[in-house]
């Protein structure tokens, strides 16, 4: 399997304008689950896309669908379990009805969808899934998580 | 041959259960529990930890409610340290209103979470109507300019909250002795006239009224079903103020029988005196009653009907008028229709949103003097709070040594105050849904779920644990071997 999933040609610079987003989804307290807001992390330590909007949160929002229909372009950044992605994998997303909400969760697509029908308007959405595998409650990226993030890293800032 | 019903896990919810119903050999309900089967432990976690991590580590057990806990905690943290009501000393008023916004803050967003996320999908779209439909995601489908209002609230909310406990989840304001911060002017005007993005104070409290219209229109549709759909009497209890009319921040523990007689009232302080908890193998939430009156007679209901049973007045005025028409509707006595509970919920949107407002207009809350730093010998090293959360009742009870590591602590949860009365519902909707019929439908098992989902039980919080919820059905013969199974 490739460690880079149909990536798609996007660069961080193309987020570094004060309409654009870059939200980390996931828990620091649970190890791997961490890598969306570690991303966020390393984008402000090395002051990347300082006009860009950051948000860090647990969980999406129904709210989310109100944010993200004040921006042109977004990217989201979640870890993902699924084996098929080696190292990372980055993809355009598309609004979808999915019927996935829960109060604890709901998905980028529908998020995206609810943008559409609610406030007639639809940004371009990136997904950064970065692979991890560790999830205990326990603070700390996996040294193979770290590393993944790193890859991803070098591939959004050639 | 007798059967038992597995509804496992109850969607839309927050954290897991499962219903299991008993059937005898005419298909006639014998018995209805709702089992909760998580454990986390969050009691047992906190022990050994600084006393004042307590408000902020306990919070995360919930990330809906995270207020409520943390402002119960801070409350049990100022008796700890010798400035709280425990030791009958009044806090400051610029901290205790700082903390009732957010409290208000929180039950804005939390109710209007419960009600239009999970409850209006369906009254629009039925009972019986697929799950795929019967979600907020169908009612963005259906109408999606309710939905934008809906979000505009909840962000509202949601902004408030940060403004107020410093973060959008899990705040950290709250500090024993006071508040860490204040509201300066320039929030309070955020908040009051609204800005780009944001609403208005006013908008708040006109948008907020969508609830209690939506319920009304549902209500003279539905009448006879909203009535008589889980009538299950119980005696209700709240905190309260010296006027009888409920408190969501502070007040006297008060519970009244269905003719609205007073049957307990008493400092929150004593409540090992007058409560205990009863424990089943067959579920990890326990069963609080009084115990003078036993577990039969003494569990209570807590939440928003039992404080719309409760309280005698409401002291702002769009939600006195709806009050009003609450308590004419049962002529004076308790309300015990559990759909109306949804009724009761849709009050408090509006009542938040106004108490929200009335506190935005008050200048203490630009006050500075937000702390009061005791002496050292006025450590008392044990603290009891209780709020109203949006659930109900909630109470965090903590001990610490003299090093002031925590070596004791209790919370009583308001799902796990509803327990009993939520197991008596589930009974309800079994004998009337199920009995007599000989296969499980969609519409049965929803109808369970819309009983259990009347109380927004946090199963969460009541067991200290998290998840999410599929679905599962499983019909046991009385041998207890599996005659039936569905999935969803």
């Amino acid at each position: 399997m490739n460690s880079v999933v149909k990536p798609a040609p996007l660069s961080l610079a193309d987020f570094n304008r004060t309409d654009c987003l870059i939200y980390g989804i996931g828990n620091v307290g649970r190890q791997d689950d961490g890598l969306g807001w570690a991303f966020i992390d390393w984008l402000e330590t090395a002051g990347i896309c300082p006009e860009a909007e950051m948000v860090r949160n647990y969980q999406l929002f129904l709210e989310d669908a109100d944010l993200i229909s004040h921006k042109q372009k977004v990217l989201f950044v979640d870890a993902t379990r699924d084996s098929d992605v080696e190292a990372f994998s980055l993809q355009p997303a598309s609004a979808r009805l999915d019927f996935t909400f829960t109060s604890h969760a709901i998905s980028i697509p529908a998020i995206m969808a609810t943008c559409q029908l609610c406030f007639d308007t639809q940004p371009a959405v990136y997904v950064l899934a970065i692979r991890g595998y560790e999830w205990a409650l326990q603070e700390g990226l996996t040294a193979g998580a770290r590393a993944n993030l790193e890859r991803s890293i070098a591939h959004l800032t050639l | 041959m007798s059967r038992k019903l597995v509804i496992d896990p109850v969607t839309r919810i927050e954290g897991h259960g499962k219903v299991t119903i008993q059937l005898d050999d005419s298909n006639r309900v014998t018995d209805a529990r709702l089992h909760v089967v998580e454990f986390r432990g969050f009691e047992k976690l906190i022990q050994g930890h600084p006393y004042w991590e307590a408000p902020m580590l306990l919070q995360r057990i919930c990330g809906i409610c995270f207020v409520s806990h943390h402002l119960c905690g801070a409350k049990a943290l100022d008796d700890m340290v010798g400035v709280g009501l425990g030791s009958g000393i009044d806090m400051l008023p610029t901290p205790e209103k700082i903390r009732r916004l957010g409290h208000y803050a929180q039950q804005l967003q939390s109710h209007v979470t419960a009600y239009f996320y999970l409850v209006v999908p369906e009254m629009l779209f039925g009972m019986d109507a697929p799950p795929e439909q019967r979600n907020v995601l169908g009612l963005v489908e259906q109408n999606p300019a309710l939905v934008k209002r809906v979000v505009a609230l909840r962000k509202w909310g949601q902004e408030l909250i940060k403004a107020v406990l410093g973060k959008r989840m899990h705040g950290i304001s709250s500090i024993p002795g006071g508040v860490s911060k204040n509201l300066s002017a320039e929030e309070r005007d955020r908040f009051l006239l609204g800005e780009e993005g944001l609403l208005s104070i006013d908008e708040v409290i006109e948008y907020a009224q969508d609830g209690l219209n939506l319920f009304y229109d549902f209500h003279e549709k539905h009448r006879e079903q909203v009535d008589s759909f889980a009538v299950v009497p119980s005696l209700d209890m709240c905190l309260v103020n010296d006027e009888g009319n409920v408190d969501y921040y502070h007040g006297k523990i008060r519970i009244l029988d269905e003719n609205k007689n007073i049957v307990r009232e008493f400092d929150y302080h004593d409540y090992l005196e007058h409560f205990s908890e009863a424990t089943e193998e067959w579920s990890y939430m326990k069963f609080p009653f009084l115990k003078q009156l036993g577990r039969e007679k003494g569990s209570v209901r807590v939440g928003p009907l039992a404080r719309m049973n409760v309280t005698k007045s409401l002291p702002t005025p769009l939600a006195q008028a709806a009050l009003e028409k609450f308590h004419d509707y049962t002529g004076g006595r308790s309300n015990s229709m559990t759909l109306h509970t949804n009724w009761a919920r849709a009050i408090e949107i509006i009542h938040s949103a106004e108490l929200i407002k009335e506190l935005l207009n008050d200048p203490d809350l630009q006050n500075e003097q937000l702390l009061m730093t005791p002496a050292e010998n006025d450590w008392t090293g044990e603290g009891i709070g209780v709020v109203e959360a949006p659930r109900g009742t909630l109470l965090h009870h903590y001990q610490a040594n003299k090093e002031g590591a925590i070596t004791f602590a209790n919370l009583i949860v308001s799902t796990t105050q509803n327990n009993s009365v939520i197991n008596r519902t589930v009974q309800s909707v079994a004998e009337d849904y199920i009995s007599g019929k000989a296969e499980i439908t969609e519409g049965m098992m929803n109808a369970i779920e819309v009983g259990i989902r009347a109380y927004d039980p946090c199963l969460s919080c009541a067991t200290h644990a998290l998840g999410q919820m599929p679905l599962a059905v499983s019909l046991f013969d009385a041998e207890g071997n599996v005659v039936d199974e569905q999935r969803r």
